[in-house]
C-alpha cells in the first residue's frame, strides 16, 4: 500500500508493544483527543514464499487463505518457490488464489519447497520432521546440529529430498 | 438443601461459562478452547438458542476465511464475549500468554499471539478460564504483559467487563477501582482456600456470596445433546468423548 503506518486497536500498556521500537502511541490527527498505538509499515527488501503452481509470466497460485498478496505488495521484490511451473495461469485457476505476475520478481521450480511442512495438494507435513526442528530449537548448540544434520551435509536440495526418501518420481509413482 | 450433582472440573467450567452467553450475542473463542467451546454450545442448546457462536478450528463455527476477517468484526465491535486461557493474571487484569521467566532468556516461551492483545480492547466482555485456581496463575504482577487490564490515559478502549471462571470461584473486575475482586465462591470450596491459592488480595470485605450450583438440567443437557452435537460436528470430539460424562 506504501502507507507509513497503521492504526491498531488494542496493545496499549503491553510489554508486546513496549518492546517493539516499531510501534508507538499517537493522537488520532482526526480527534486529538484520543490515542492509539501504530505500527510502522514493514517494508521487506525481498519477500519469498512458496506456492503450488507458478507460470513463465510469474503469475502464481498461492494458499487460498494464505496473507502472500500482502507480504508481496509490502516487498521491493518478490521470489515465488513452486512445486510447479506451468505454462500458463488465469484468475480462473482452482484450487488457490491467483497472484498477477506484476507483483512477482522471480519464479523458481521447488518440489517440496515447502517440505517439512505442508503444500496442500501435494504432500501432507511430517510431524517427525516438525517435531526433530522444535526439539532442536532449545538451544543455538541443538539448531547447529540440526542445521548441520539437515542442510549443510548436502550439496543440494535435490540430494537433501533424495535422502529423505522424497523425489517427486517416488511421489508420482506412489499416488 | 437440595443435592447438588457431581460433575468433572470441565463440565463445572463448562456450565459456569454457558451462563455468561447471552442470546442474540456473538461470542467466540480461540484456538485451544474446549472449555469455553463446550459452554458456547451448551448456553445454545439451552437459554441462548440466536446467540452467534464461532470456535476457530472448527469447521461448522468458523465462518471466516483468514485471521485478519474475525479481527476486523471485533475491530467494528460486532463480537460481545470472547474468551481467553492465560498462563498468568494479576490484580490489575494484566495477562501473561507469553512467557515464564525473562523475556530475554525464558523458561518457556509459548507461541502467544497479538490476537488476545487485540480483542482485549476490541471486545465489550472478556472471559478468562482456567483449571486451576492456584498462586502460579493467580500472581500479584505478571511476568509479562501480554495485554493490560487498564489503557493508558486517553487511549479508548471498548471491554468494560473481564472475569475470570476458575475451578474454585468467579473473580471480576472492579470497573472503577480496576482491580480484580472475588465475585463468589463455588460450592464445596471455600473464602479460606480461595484466598490460600489467590497470589494477591482480592478486596474481600464481609460475606462472599456462592456460586449458584450446577443444576441437574444443565448437566443432563451438557453431557446428551451438547456432547452428541460436538461428536457430529468435529467440535473438539475426543475431548467431549472423554471430559463431558455420561449422563
Amino acid at each position: 500500500m506504501g502507507i507509513p503506518y497503521v492504526p491498531v486497536l488494542g496493545l496499549a500498556g503491553s510489554d508486546v508493544a513496549a518492546r517493539r521500537s516499531d510501534f508507538t502511541i499517537a493522537p488520532n490527527p482526526f480527534n486529538p483527543e484520543e490515542k492509539f498505538v501504530v505500527a510502522k509499515a514493514i517494508n521487506p527488501d525481498v519477500a519469498i514464499f512458496h506456492c503450488a503452481k507458478a507460470d513463465r509470466a510469474g503469475n502464481v497460485l498461492t494458499r487460498k487463505k494464505g496473507n502472500e498478496m500482502l507480504l508481496a505488495q509490502a516487498s521491493r521484490k518478490v521470489i515465488v518457490t513452486a512445486e510447479e511451473i506451468v505454462d500458463k495461469l488465469s484468475l480462473d485457476d482452482a484450487p488457490g488464489r491467483f497472484m498477477p505476475g506484476v507483483h512477482v520478481t522471480a519464479v523458481v521450480r521447488a518440489p517440496f519447497g515447502a517440505y517439512p511442512t505442508e503444500a496442500t495438494g501435494y504432500y501432507d507435513e511430517d510431524e517427525e520432521q516438525i517435531l526433530e526442528y522444535v526439539k532442536a530449537s532449545d538451544s543455538d548448540e541443538a539448531f547447529s546440529r540440526y542445521l548441520d544434520k539437515n542442510v549443510f551435509a548436502f550439496d543440494s536440495h535435490d540430494a537433501y529430498l533424495e535422502s529423505r526418501r522424497l523425489s517427486p518420481a517416488r511421489v508420482a509413482a506412489a499416488l | 438443601m437440595t443435592q447438588i450433582p457431581e460433575c468433572t472440573m470441565e463440565e463445572l467450567l463448562a456450565v459456569l461459562i454457558s451462563r455468561e452467553v447471552k442470546d442474540f450475542e456473538m461470542s467466540a473463542c480461540g484456538a485451544l478452547s474446549f472449555i469455553p467451546a463446550a459452554g458456547m454450545l451448551l448456553a445454545s442448546h439451552t437459554h441462548a438458542p440466536h446467540a452467534e457462536i464461532i470456535i476457530q478450528g472448527s469447521k461448522e463455527y468458523f465462518p471466516f476465511v483468514g485471521g485478519p476477517d474475525w479481527h476486523n468484526m471485533a475491530s467494528r465491535g460486532q463480537m460481545d464475549l470472547f474468551f481467553i486461557g492465560a498462563i498468568e493474571i494479576d490484580r490489575h487484569a494484566n495477562f501473561n500468554l507469553h512467557v515464564i521467566g525473562d523475556r530475554d532468556h525464558p523458561d518457556v516461551l509459548m507461541p502467544g499471539l497479538y490476537g488476545s492483545g487485540l480483542l482485549y480492547y476490541t471486545v465489550p466482555r472478556i472471559i478468562f478460564f482456567r483449571t486451576e485456581h492456584t498462586r502460579r496463575f493467580l500472581v500479584e504482577k505478571v511476568q509479562f504483559i501480554s495485554a493490560a487490564g487498564s489503557a493508558p490515559e486517553g487511549v479508548p478502549r471498548r471491554n468494560r467487563e473481564v472475569k475470570i471462571i476458575t475451578p474454585r470461584a468467579i473473580l471480576r473486575r472492579n470497573e472503577e477501582t480496576r482491580f480484580l475482586e472475588l465475585e463468589s465462591v463455588h460450592p464445596g470450596h471455600t473464602l479460606k482456600e480461595v484466598l490460600d491459592n489467590t497470589g494477591f488480595d482480592l478486596g474481600v470485605k464481609g460475606k462472599v456470596p456462592e456460586t449458584s450450583p450446577v443444576t441437574a438440567d444443565e448437566l443432563h443437557v451438557l453431557r446428551t445433546a451438547v456432547k452428541k452435537h460436538m461428536i457430529e460436528t468435529e467440535t473438539y470430539p475426543e475431548l467431549a468423548r472423554t471430559r463431558i460424562m455420561v449422563d
